[in-house]
Formats: C-alpha cells, structure tokens, sequence
C-alpha cells in the first residue's frame, strides 16, 4: 500500500512554497504576490488610500469574494478622509471596517490560502500584516431533495456542495452542542476541508482517533470527492464491499451519529462517509424507520430475499438445468426442454449473453436523459428480450430469469452495495456452470469467508450475526417499535447504554394523565 | 502482482479445461417418463420406455401449448436383461437416457410371477433412477403405456397422480425393497387395469387404471386381491384417504352413505400363554354422505344404530382382507412380523425362520369403534317424506 503512495510522491511538482512574512513595504508585499499570481486574470488588485493618507491594496478573486459587500463594507467607509488622532490606527481601522469576520494574517501562505476561499486581503502600507476579510461568496444549488435517495415518507433535504450548508444542516437537526464538528485540510492542490463529525459521550474515543490518524497520513494532490478519502482509510482496500455507508441526506448522518457512529463531510461534494457500518447497514434504507414496524419488518425480508436472488438466482438456473435436471418438477422440466428446443446456445452461453446485455442496458441507462430513460431501460429490456426469444437466440425461461435477476438487483437500497453484488454474480454463474451446485456452494463459502474477514473500521462486518450478539439481533430480522429500542447498537466496547426511558411503549394508563 | 497473474491463469485454465464432465444439455436427453417391463415368450425381457417430446415454441413466441402431436412416444426393446436392453434402445436414440424423472414403473404379471428381484436390483444400483418411483403391475405393461392420457398429459402422469388418492395402495421402489428384505419378505404392489369406455360420437376410449393390489411372496407374484378385498387391506395399512362406506339399517329400505373424517389405527400384538393375538384397533369417524333412508339422524338412537352397522361393515372389510391374506395367500403384506419382533423380540427370534406357518395361526382380533361426526347440510332425507 505504502508503495502507491511513494511513487506518485516522486513525481509531483511541489507548488510554489511563500516562506516569507509580510514585510512593511507595500511594494515588496505587491511584488510578490503579483509573482505569485501571474497569469492568473480573474484576481483583482485594487489600491486605494485608507483616509487618503496611506497606501493600501485589496487582493480578491473575482467571482469568489462578494463584490459588493467589498465595495459597501471596504472601500467606501475607508476612501474618506477621517480623523483619528484619538486612536491608534488599527482600532480605528477596524471600527469603520464593518465586515463581521476579520483577522490578522502574517505570513505569506496564510495570505494566499485566505485569497484561495474567497477570502480579500488589504494589504496596508507601514504595516507587516495584512488583513483578511470574511467575505467569502459562492454560487451555491439550492437545498433539494437528493435523487439517488428519494423517499415517499421523509424529510426531502440533502446535501449540498457547499460544507457549510451542509454542517448548518446537520446543526438544526442535532443542535446540542455535544455534535463535535472537527475541520481539516487535505490535498496539496485542491486543500478540500473536510469535517469529522460526532457526538460526544457517544462515540467511542478511540475511533475519532484512530479515523484523524488515518486522515493525517492521506498526502495528495486533491480530494474530489468523499469516495477518494473512503478509498485511502478503509480496512480492507481489495474488498469489493463498501466499508463506509455513502449518503447525501443529513437525516441518514443525523441517525447514525445518534447510534455512536462518525461521519466525515468533504467539501465540495454531497456525499458524506459514514463509519463504523456492518453489511446490514447497506440493506436497510431510511425509510424503514418512517414506517409502521411491521410492514418496514416484512419489506426488510423480501430485500434480503431479493438480495439472495440477485446473486444467485442465474448460477442456480444455468447449474440445475446443466447438472441436475432431475431437481425439477417434471412440468417445469418440460417447458424448459420446449423451450430451449430452438437454441443453438448452451445454457450458461445465453446466461452470459443476457446477463452482459443487461448491465449494458443499465449503463447506458444512466446518460440517458431522465425523461426517457427509466422508460427505454425497462421497456427496451423487455422489448429486446421478447425479439430475441422469437429469433430463437435465447429460451424465454432465460429472459425471465434475467429480468427477475435485475429487478431483484434494484431492491438493494444502497447503490454501492447493489453494484458489489451485481459484480459478484458473475463469478458465481461460471462456477455454477462448471462445477454445479457444488460450485454455487464453493462461491457462497468463499463470499462468506470473506464477509466475515472484512472489518469496517475494526468492527466486524457482519456483526450482529457473525460475532453474535443476541441484543442486536432484532435489528437485522425485523425493526422494533420505537418503544421498544432502549439500547443503544453496541459498536466498539464502552458505550452509553441507555438512549431512552424504558417502558415508552403506549398504553391507556399512559395516556396524558399524571 | 506476478502471483496475481500466475492464480488467475491457472484458475481461468481450470475452469476452461475441465470440460465440466457431468454437463449435458437438457436438449441432448431423451427424458424417461414411464417404464414397462414385460417378459415375452423366449423368456426374453422386453423393455419398454416412455420418453417426452419436448414440443419446441417456435414461431410466434407464445404458441398454442399442446396444438398437434402427442406429448411422448414409446420404444422398446427386448434383452437378456434390463441394462442389456437399455443398451439396445440407446442405440435406437439420437438422445441421452435420463432416468432422472421418471416416477412410473409397470411390471407386467408374467415378468411378476418369475421374480422382479433382478430388475429391481438394476433400478436401485443405478444412481439416477428415482427411489421414490412407483412401482405398478398390470396385465401387459406395455399396453398400458401406450394408452392414450385422459385428463394429464401423458397416460404414466394419470397413474401416478392416481395413485396419490389412495384407490390402492401407494408403493415406492424404497418401500418395496424395504418390505422384501424385511422380516416378513412379502410384498404388495397396485395392480394396474385397462378399462373401455364408450364416449360420445361412437369413440371407445381406453384407459389404465388401480385396481386391486398384487400380493408378492419372496420377489414373486403370489395372487392378487380384487378391489374389495383392498380396500380392508387400505384400513389396516392405514392409508385410506377417501373412502365411502354404505350400510343399511335395520330394514329400512333406504342407504346411509358415509364418508371419513379421521381415522385412527393401531395394531397392537399379543402373545399369551404361547397363543399369538393381533389386535387391530380401528377408530374412525364419520360424516354422512347420503342419507335415504327414513331414519331421524338427529336423534341419538338413531346414530348408535347408524354407528353399528357403520362398525360392522368395517368389521367385514378388515375381515374379508386378513382372511385372503393369512389364510388363502400366507404372505405378511401387513408386516405382522415386524410389529412382533418389536414387542417381543425373544420369542420372534424362535419361529423367525417359521413365519410361513406361523402366520396363519395368529389369531386377529379386529376392534372397531366408529362415530358418526357429522351429517351434512341438511338433517332429514331429502328423498323420502317421512310419512311413508
């Protein structure tokens, strides 16, 4: 692992490194950061004379910094001529200065870094400071309901690129001030902040220790997007299981920091990255949480069926009809022998011919446009299917099984997950079609083999099944009334027990009296 | 990386190299349906399969299921021996045999009556035939095969979906070897019947059908029981499903129909002062099927009467079987032998090498005790004014 990062290291170029502090000079200072800035149109140098007595300049890039808050708040209380004999000329300086955030910068990289957020300087003439403004402006999209997650019953906000927002987000939601929110920077070109978040008192300490080391030691030349830090910190780099839950909706983040989790925030993207999360994380949605128990418990079944039929259900179909014909009912085994009469394929040949059509139909789904594509996909799966059963390239059984398959696949909530398994299929059909059921049986161990291994920031991925623990067996069977969820997932030792008063389940003697 | 590369080869050569032996294609088996086993007259056996012909829906996707041509053909053979003869009618096929589904196996009387031990040994060696077949015999096993289906698809579905509703008795090939090398080595399998019908339009339909059970002796066929006798067989073997029993009451002139509701047997061995006692307990209940006669079924003197000649006649049943089997026959189809050598295990061990004249001389007790539970929608005979 060491290795990748070492040799991408040799042959970055390091950018230009200002080790200097701000001199008293305003010339030297102009100099330098026009050096800097060189070839760059959109920063904006402006020289104007503070009270028409001193030489000053304001550095802001266009387009970042609001330009009229700098005209309003900067230049026009400060181009007059004011008397200030009384007080020295910072204190003066910064009373007509009506900007609500200003600070002091030093040293040349804390200017440039401060002009990178959008942040203008006013370099001063006979001062070895410069100041920065707090005038930060950007084009941000509108808080809207995230595609990727829509739910019928729920809150319809998501993330948006803009950190902030989105940790204002997560602030009205938990407003105690127990929700820690911790920044830092990565990236050598792109200095993305990111934020870790938790709750305190519920979290386990040694994660958010463990999550900051591991952070520290990420050392590139830009974070895009969360998947980039989800890809350099996660225990099992070679898994095709997502060891961090993805997702755009602060009440997802809200509920699972509550549960003792911690999630990171990356600027410039909606996606946030939760961890620690078992493999049932991925199957459940939201959404289950915003319905009645019983029937969120019964849906929650028929994912995990449907989950073991998007895996399975092909390799199954090609292994029995290859090997053991005589599994079938003796009807069923008819109608496929009549059907599978016309093609010239065998069986696990047309598997893949289908199965390959099909992701590539899903694919190209994806760029269609949003109108028609949901549309084509299915129809002209279904469309392609009916044509080429009647050209006799493939066994009508076999488009059944084949759209069943892919249906089955969409059910799975979490993209990602969906995509590890519709990948994992594969190697599950050749093993069916070359061993049998006993190669079905061979990928299965060897799948749970390694879902026991993987660990997702040290806890285990299929707890509370694979190191069983009998109090959190409810949550992957069915969901509990609320009344009924006293305690707290048990995630990494010492925790806070208790998340609410027992007894809450409503009864007529509870009714409003007393 | 270099080991990488080096398992990923060698596993993509496994894979692809293996020719993964065991695979053969639905469309290159000819499916086995049926079998028949005759003997014919040089002592030859004459095998004969009933294969499926899968019917392909060529054009327009969706064609009319079961438009023309029949759903499986016949072939045969005849051999020294079934593997012998199957070997011959494999040369005849462009297809594999695939015994995998094949749940019907007819044995014709002749080929019963010199022993079936042989051929049973061929089916029970070989791994793909089904242990759970059932085995039948018939008259000419081949004539039933070539009967055309009446209500299922092809005329062996017919049979077995019959046998299922216990108008005989139900007789795997597991069972039946069980029987046979069990204490009492005697065995009992349906007997199969062709009847003719006269349908409309002047057709003559033929068809196969259970009748009566053929009583084997050490793997030969011994006699068989007529439909009657069966059915005290089926009471006693405990599998009845359905059965109608109609007595008459007193002198009435009308008939009580009675079909079963529950129905519980046990058969309780005795041995005292060296006389050997089977008891055999019936307990049934009832409900009214059809009611002629002018009897007030709502009274409780009514149903006791009801319930004695309902008793009675399951006495005579039972009775008119044991007699068949112990006495005309001597063979132990009811396993007597395996209760007693449960229960008394010391004095089975001294006549197990008799049984054949031990048997007859158990004395069998039939003990019935019969209720009637319910009768029907309507309390008084529909039929008859109760002023006549």
């Amino acid at each position: 692992m060491n290795k990748l990062f070492k040799s991408s290291k040799k042959e970055k170029q390091q950018p230009p490194k200002p080790q200097n502090v701000l001199q008293n000079n305003i010339d030297a200072n102009i100099e330098k950061f026009r050096s800097i800035y060189d070839n760059c149109a959109d920063v904006v140098f402006r020289s104007f004379l503070i009270f028409e007595k001193k030489l000053a300049m304001i550095i802001y890039i266009e387009g970042l910094s609001n330009d009229e808050r700098i005209e309003e708040s900067i230049l026009t209380p400060l181009i007059k001529n004011q008397d200030h004999e009384q007080q020295p000329f910072d204190e003066f300086l910064y009373n007509k200065i009506t900007v609500s955030k200003i600070n002091k910068v030093h040293l040349f990289a804390d200017c440039i870094e401060s002009i990178s957020i959008g942040n203008p300087i006013i370099l001063i003439d006979g001062q070895n400071y410069a100041l920065s403004l707090g005038l930060a402006k950007s084009e941000k999209r509108a808080v809207e309901e995230p595609e990727s997650e829509a739910v019928i019953k729920g809150p319809r906000e998501g993330f948006v690129e803009s950190l902030s927002v989105n940790t204002t987000l997560l602030r009205r939601i938990i407003k105690s001030p127990a929700l820690k929110i911790k920044t830092m920077k990565i990236g050598k070109y792109t200095t993305t902040t990111i934020a870790i978040t938790y709750v305190e008192g519920l979290v386990d300490k040694t994660l958010i220790t463990e999550v900051e080391n591991r952070l520290k030691r990420i050392n590139v030349d830009g974070i895009l997007e969360s998947e980039y830090i989800e890809e350099l910190i996660e225990d099992n780099p070679y898994s095709p299981f997502p060891q961090f839950l993805s997702t755009e909706r602060p009440d997802v983040v809200c509920s699972n920091l509550l549960e003792g989790r911690m999630a990171i925030l990356v600027e410039g993207t909606p996606f946030s990255i939760i961890a620690p999360i078992t493999f049932f994380s991925l199957l459940q949605t939201q959404e289950d949480y915003y319905q009645r128990y019983i029937i969120s418990s019964l849906i929650r079944w028929l994912r995990y069926l449907f989950t073991g039929i998007s895996l399975f259900l092909p390799a199954i179909y090609v292994a029995i009809t290859t090997f053991h014909q005589e599994m079938i009912p003796g009807t069923l085994l008819f109608s496929i022998a009549s059907a599978r009469e016309t093609v010239p394929f065998p069986a696990i040949v047309e598997v893949l011919l289908m199965e390959i059509t099909f992701e590539a139909l899903r694919e190209a789904g994806i760029r269609l446009p949003k109108q028609i594509g949901s549309a084509i996909s299915i129809v002209g799966a279904l469309v392609i299917g009916q044509a080429a059963v009647q050209a006799g390239l493939v066994s009508a059984p076999m488009v059944i099984v084949v759209a069943i398959t892919g249906i089955a696949s969409f059910l799975i909530p979490r993209y990602v997950a969906g995509i590890a398994i519709r990948m994992l299929r594969f190697p599950i059909i050749l093993l069916g079609s070359s061993l049998g059921l006993l190669g079905i049986m061979l990928g299965v161990i060897a799948i749970a083999i390694h879902l026991c291994s993987l660990r997702s920031l040290g806890v285990p991925y299929l707890t509370p099944l694979a190191p069983i623990q009998k109090s959190e067996l409810h949550s992957v069977l069915w969901r509990n009334p609320f009344w009924k969820m006293d305690k707290r997932p048990h995630l990494t030792g010492n925790y806070n027990e208790y998340r609410q008063v027992q007894n809450l389940k409503p009864r007529p003697e509870k009714g409003g009296e007393s | 990386m270099k080991i990488i590369l080096h398992s990923i080869f060698y596993i993509g050569m496994l894979i692809l190299l293996t020719g993964c032996w065991d695979k053969v294609e639905i469309n290159d088996q000819a499916i086995i349906t049926a079998t028949a086993f005759d003997k014919d007259d040089n002592g030859q056996i004459d095998l004969t399969l009933q294969i499926f012909i899968p019917k392909s829906f060529s054009t327009g996707g969706t064609g009319s299921p079961g438009s023309a041509g029949p759903v499986t053909f016949i072939t045969s053979q005849k051999g020294d021996n079934i593997a012998d003869a199957l070997s011959k009618i494999q040369g005849k096929l462009s297809r594999k045999l695939f015994w995998g589904q094949c749940k019907v196996f007819i044995f014709g009387e002749e080929v019963a009556k010199s022993g079936i031990g042989n051929h049973v040994d061929y089916l029970l060696r070989q791994p793909q035939p089904r242990e759970r077949g059932l085995l039948f015999v018939a008259n000419k096993a081949k004539k039933v095969l070539e009967m055309p289906a009446v209500l299922e698809r092809y005329s062996s579905e017919g049979i077995k979906e019959q046998s299922k509703l216990t108008t005989g008795i139900k007789v795997t090939l597991k069972d039946f070897e069980e029987m046979l090398i069990g204490n009492s080595s005697a065995a009992a399998l349906p007997y199969l019947k062709i009847s003719k019908e006269k349908q409309m339009q002047g057709q003559t339909d033929k068809y196969a059908h259970i009748y009566g059970t053929a009583i084997f002796k050490n793997d030969k066929m011994i006699g068989k029981m007529s439909e009657r006798e069966t059915r005290g067989l089926l009471w006693i073997k405990n599998e009845l499903r359905d059965y109608t029993v109609t007595v008459r009451v007193n002198d009435d002139h009308g008939e009580i129909s009675l079909n079963p509701v529950s129905a519980q047997i046990n058969l309780i061995p005795k041995i005292q002062n060296n006389k050997w006692t089977m008891i055999i307990k019936i307990k049934t209940e009832g409900s009214i099927a059809l009611n002629t006669t002018n009897l007030d079924i709502t009274t409780s003197k009514a149903i006791k009467t009801i319930e004695k000649a309902y008793q009675k006649k399951i006495h005579g049943r039972v009775q008119l079987a044991i007699d068949l089997i112990q006495h005309k026959l001597n063979a132990d189809i009811v396993d007597f032998a395996k209760k007693f050598h449960r229960k008394y295990p010391k004095e089975w061990e001294r006549v197990e090498k008799r049984w054949n004249e031990k048997f007859p001389e158990v004395d069998v007790v039939i003990d019935v005790e019969a209720h009637v539970k319910r009768q029907g929608y309507i309390n008084d005979s529909a039929g008859r004014k109760k002023s006549d």
